[in-house]
């Protein structure tokens, strides 16, 4: 297991927003964190990434115990995160964007990695431009970049297609295909579209009212199973 | 009281040199100001204590000089650097704790003013001390009809020198990266690899090791007494302020106090000065309560 929670509680001040999670992705594989909105799928993200106030249990990144590491920790233990909304500094320009993720990295390295450059060809073209006045599916992408940047081991994808144009969607989905497939990250995925995440992850989750209701491999992603947890 | 005496008319040399004076304290409120610019900007803390940063500074330059006999210059490095460390104690002491309830932070770092001063009363007694400056600073020059102590030369070029050093460690340094990053948007910045708690404490760390190395300065102008922080905070909050908590709209915002002030005391009276330009700061401020330089209303 490259990312692992167990019996895992968290806390938006003193409430428990999630309770007693047990997940976990193997190396190389795609996770897909599925539910309706507010069961927690966000919370669960900003679980790993340790933003919410505080959280029980035991959680592990790439065999590094981590339940009580804090949030810079965590990244440069090997979580890359895209958070919901993108969370591009919009004074940055698009390349100090980039450069913020290296201050992740082990090696210290400030410099742009080719792979950001040879994905994002816009992003290559624009270096200089604010981040602030790109579109949604360019800032997607520079948040993937930016992501990249901290030579992950893991990537933390929250609804990475939410908000973007339908013709931007495919190629966001291919490079996440990419990413997972050639470039052996390991992706944990959380989704509202049904369809992305069967195409894209090995295994999957079902949050509801911040638990786990159900859990398998993505075979057994059943339109029964989608019917009770996932439809309006 | 007639009016000739309170209305200068207008000569052009003694304008000039009004105008000279003017230079030297904008310079004198930019470097006191430029401490608060910098943590109130970055953190958006009301640091309430900053004055007594200043006075810090100016004791501790005291303390190497009379029990020590260091000379003034060297003063100056050593001061920045105890009060940057007793800045960064009181960060971690007591604002990290805070910083979600602003209004808590101002009270405490009043607080923390209100120590500073009675331990220096207690330990060094009330009454006004003085600092020897080195004897090429005590000269004044004369260009033509235009007389300037030199010591004043000295801080302006000194409160450029600041600004150009602090312009380097924010815009061009790793570090000011990070700060900028903290600054925009904290959660990102530590889903980054950014320590954004050590980030926070460096940075205050280094708006109170300016105001300390402003206290040693303004040391050698003027004396040293426990309350002196006052007489500097004023001008620096107006200036931090109306310049937008930004580092050029400090600069700018200077500037402008500085001649306007000068200029107004020029033709009336300090006193009168000082009135008309707080108006002119208050009427300002109603239309611009951003500063002079950021765009658009987001405030903190």
């Amino acid at each position: 297991m490259l990312l692992e929670l167990k019996d895992v509680t968290s806390f938006y001040g003193k409430t428990p927003i999630l309770q007693n999670i047990d997940v976990g992705v193997e190396d190389g594989h795609c996770l897909a964190v599925l539910g309706r909105n507010g069961v927690g799928k966000t919370t669960l993200v900003r679980t790993i990434m340790g933003l919410t106030t505080r959280m029980t249990g035991e959680m592990h990144i790439a065999g590094e115990e981590v339940t009580n590491s804090q949030t810079h920790e965590r990244s440069a233990a090997g979580v890359g995160y895209i958070p919901q909304g993108r969370g591009i500094l919009p004074k940055f320009t698009v390349k100090e964007n980039i450069l913020l993720g290296t201050f992740a990295r082990a090696d210290n390295q400030r410099s742009i990695p080719d792979m950001c450059l040879e994905l994002f060809p816009y992003l290559a073209e624009n270096l200089d431009k604010r981040a602030g006045t790109l579109s949604g599916g360019q800032q997607q992408q520079l948040a993937i970049a930016r992501a990249l940047a901290t030579d992950p081991k893991i990537l933390l994808l929250d609804e990475p297609t939410e908000g973007i144009q339908p013709n931007i969607v495919q190629e966001i989905e291919a490079t996440i295909l990419r990413l997972n497939k050639e470039v052996g990250l390991t992706l944990v995925l959380t989704e509202q579209h049904i369809r992305v995440a069967r195409e894209l992850s090995h295994a999957f989750v079902i949050m509801d009212n911040g638990r786990i209701a159900e859990r398998g491999v993505i075979g057994e992603l059943t339109d029964e199973i989608v019917d009770k947890y996932l439809t309006l | 009281m007639s009016v000739h005496d309170f209305w200068t008319p207008f000569a052009l040399e003694p304008f000039i040199n009004a105008l000279i004076i003017g230079l030297s304290l904008a310079s004198i409120w930019l470097v006191a100001a430029l401490g608060l610019t910098i943590i109130y900007g970055t953190m958006g803390v009301i640091n309430m204590a900053h004055g007594e940063f200043i006075m810090l500074g100016a004791y501790i330059t005291w303390i190497l000089q009379y029990f020590l006999g260091f000379p003034w210059l060297l003063c100056l490095p050593i001061s920045f650097v105890v009060v940057g460390f007793i800045g960064w104690l009181v960060e971690r002491g007591l604002i990290r704790h805070l910083y979600e309830r602003p209004l808590d932070t101002l009270l405490a770092t009043w607080g923390v003013s209100l120590v500073f001063i009675q331990s220096i009363r207690l330990i060094f007694g009330g009454e006004p001390q003085y600092i020897d400056t080195p004897e090429w600073l005590k000269s004044v020059i004369e260009i033509g009809f235009v007389y300037i102590p030199s010591i004043r030369i000295f801080i302006f070029g000194l409160a450029l020198g600041l600004v150009g050093l602090t312009w380097l460690l924010l815009y061009k340094s790793n570090f000011g990266v990070q700060v900028r990053a903290v600054m925009q948007n904290r959660e990102m910045a530590a889903s980054f690899g950014i320590n954004s708690s050590k980030v926070y404490g460096l940075t205050f760390a280094y708006g109170a090791g300016l105001a300390g190395i402003s206290g040693a300065m303004f040391s050698g102008l003027k004396t040293i007494f426990p309350d002196m922080g006052l007489g500097y905070v004023v001008e620096a909050f107006l200036v931090v302020v109306t310049g937008g908590g930004e580092l050029f709209g400090s600069l700018a915002t200077a500037g402008i106090m500085g001649e306007m002030f000068s200029i107004f005391s020029y033709f009336t009276n300090d006193t009168f000065a000082r009135f008309v330009l707080f108006v002119l700061i208050v009427i300002f401020l109603r239309f611009r309560p951003q500063g002079i330089f950021t765009p658009s209303m987001a405030r903190r």
